[in-house]
């Protein structure tokens, strides 16, 4: 068995012709959870994009791995079905579609649902709230039976209460799980309650740094902010 | 759907032939030739005497749906129907009415002329599928005449469309009337021609038309809706078109014709494309992008 799930090698992302992500490697084992921090317009939510194959995004160069398997070229749908899943930050959407009738297509196993009951009859997205929009998110994403779940800004537009209902979700449905989570977050809230493995930072389309110590790095950024990361002497190295 | 059990159909009838007429308790049903013959008052309706096609008369409340079933499973079969549905005052009924073929390739011309006489007080919920094949040829052209305080609710719905579709209906709302149209197409390869038409004659009348139209794979659609308001009544047209393939093409011509000062009427129209985003978020979710296109033009039809 391949020790790492997710592997990306060098990658380099367009998107509006314009290049985002500038060579970009990066590394997940099984189990783990992981977090990538960077300030808005870091090219965080691309590379998710792009790991999931959005076609949005235009690989320039570059390779990701999943379980060994070379996936670059796959459709987002075949990489769903290796187990590859995204919570999006602003899901888009979808008229005339209940949840529940989506399920009904891409369900891979039953899940309880006790938070979002009253959205399953609603049209996807439609006139959600942020905190209606992550649980709808959580929902779809748990029933894919996913390896991976990159869960993308996944406490940005919720109260205090919301991040710990949905933290507590992801910890029980997920963590405990040993399912494999990448946090995308741009200010750390979450991290408190989900205490990633590893944390990286990115900046300007690149991975800057690797750190065990989310709090160090938490810290660092509040006393520094993200413009200083390159110089920061805890994280450099 | 209405076929799955033909012997509670109250008429119906495959290519020429009558298969079966049901007739029950408080409805008459009879070919448009017999009732030309049987029934001299059908005649003003008819216009001339027809040659095939349903007369159902609902003269009493019932509590079951009307339903007719017309068929051409034979090639190249030319109906040439007229059909007259008459509701007597203070009934209220719901009608499930299917026209189709049988198979894909029977190059079938379905010609249709019909009449729906709403009197006074009464109510007809009228749902009309079509499913036909690729090279049939089918023209309806419905009017409906709605008597004082009656009310009408249309739901057409074409998802198998022909070669070419002409579809035309003209509803005449009199005083405190009421007419909710919902046409759902779905255009596959296909030339529609619609025209629909709400004539507001009487004070406090009501007329809605709503509009789903889809086009694929080098369709050509065009909708002309108009409402003409010739007495204080309201009026509203919404027409919305969805494009799936490059080759396909929607034009949509809603008219307001306003003849009196108190009448309030309006329009909106709009053609898009798929959302580009809600496809990616879709296939995201595991659906191929064919799967995903179908949920979403599904889901259109349905807005």
């Amino acid at each position: 068995m391949n020790k790492f799930l997710l592997k990306i090698q060098n990658l380099i992302v367009k998107g509006n012709e314009k290049e985002i992500l500038k060579g970009i490697n990066f590394q997940m084992e099984r189990g783990e959870v992981r977090a990538i921090l960077g300030p808005n317009a870091s090219g965080k939510s691309t590379l998710a994009h792009a790991i999931l194959g959005n076609p949005k995004y235009k690989i320039i160069k570059g390779k990701i791995f999943f379980e060994g398997e070379k996936i670059t070229n796959f459709p987002p749908e075949k990489r769903v079905d290796l187990g590859i899943t995204l919570v999006w930050q602003s899901p888009p959407a979808i008229k005339g579609v209940k949840l529940s009738q989506l399920l009904g297509k891409i369900s891979r196993k039953k899940i309880k649902i006790k938070e979002g009951k009253e959205l399953l009859e609603r049209e996807i997205n439609l006139d959600f709230s942020g905190g209606e929009k992550k649980v709808s998110e959580l929902i779809q994403v748990l029933s894919l039976k996913p390896k991976l779940v990159i869960l993308d800004e996944i406490d940005s537009g919720l109260d205090i209460k919301k991040v710990e209902m949905v933290a507590e979700t992801i910890k029980k449905e997920l963590v405990d799980k040993k399912v494999s989570v990448l946090i995308i977050t741009h200010w750390g809230q979450i991290l408190g309650y989900l205490k990633p493995d590893f944390v990286n930072v990115m900046i300007n389309g690149e991975i800057i740094c690797q750190e065990k110590d989310y709090k160090k790095v938490l810290k660092t950024i509040k006393k520094y902010g993200y413009e200083k990361c390159r110089e920061c002497p805890f994280l450099a190295g | 759907m209405v076929t799955k059990n033909v012997e509670n159909v109250h008429f119906w009838q495959v290519n020429h032939k009558i298969k079966n007429i049901l007739e029950v308790r408080g409805i008459t049903v009879l070919s448009s030739p017999k009732a030309w013959q049987e029934l001299k008052w059908t005649r003003k309706f008819f216009e001339k005497e027809p040659k095939e096609g349903y007369f159902v008369w609902v003269r009493k409340q019932i509590d079951f749906p009307l339903t007719t079933c017309i068929s051409i499973a034979s090639p190249k079969i030319f109906q040439n129907l007229t059909n007259l549905l008459v509701i007597e005052k203070g009934i209220k009924t719901r009608a499930n009415v299917l026209c189709n073929a049988t198979q894909n390739q029977l190059c079938g011309t379905h010609k249709a002329k019909g009449k729906l006489i709403l009197k006074e007080n009464s109510y007809l919920e009228y749902n009309h599928f079509h499913k036909w094949g690729k090279k049939d040829l089918v023209s309806p052209d419905y009017e409906f005449i709605l008597k004082e305080n009656s009310h009408l609710i249309y739901n057409y719905k074409s998802l198998f469309s022909p070669k070419t579709l002409n579809l035309k209906t003209t509803i005449y709302n009199n005083k405190e009337s009421s007419s909710n149209l919902n046409f759902i197409i779905s255009a596959l390869n296909s030339k529609i021609e619609l025209k629909d038409t709400v004539f507001l004659k009487g004070k406090n009348s009501r007329g809605i038309i709503k509009l789903r139209l889809v086009g694929k794979e080098n369709s050509q659609i065009r909708a002309k809706t108009a409402i003409f308001a010739r007495a204080p009544g309201r009026g509203h047209l919404d027409c919305q078109g969805l494009l799936i393939d490059k080759g396909s093409k929607i034009s949509l011509i809603p008219e307001l014709f306003c003849e009196h000062k108190e009448a309030q009427i309006t329009h909106e129209a709009s053609i898009g494309k798929i959302d580009e985003e809600a496809l990616g978020y879709l296939r995201m979710r595991g659906l191929t992008e064919k799967e995903a296109i179908d949920l979403m033009v599904t889901g259109f039809l349905k807005t």
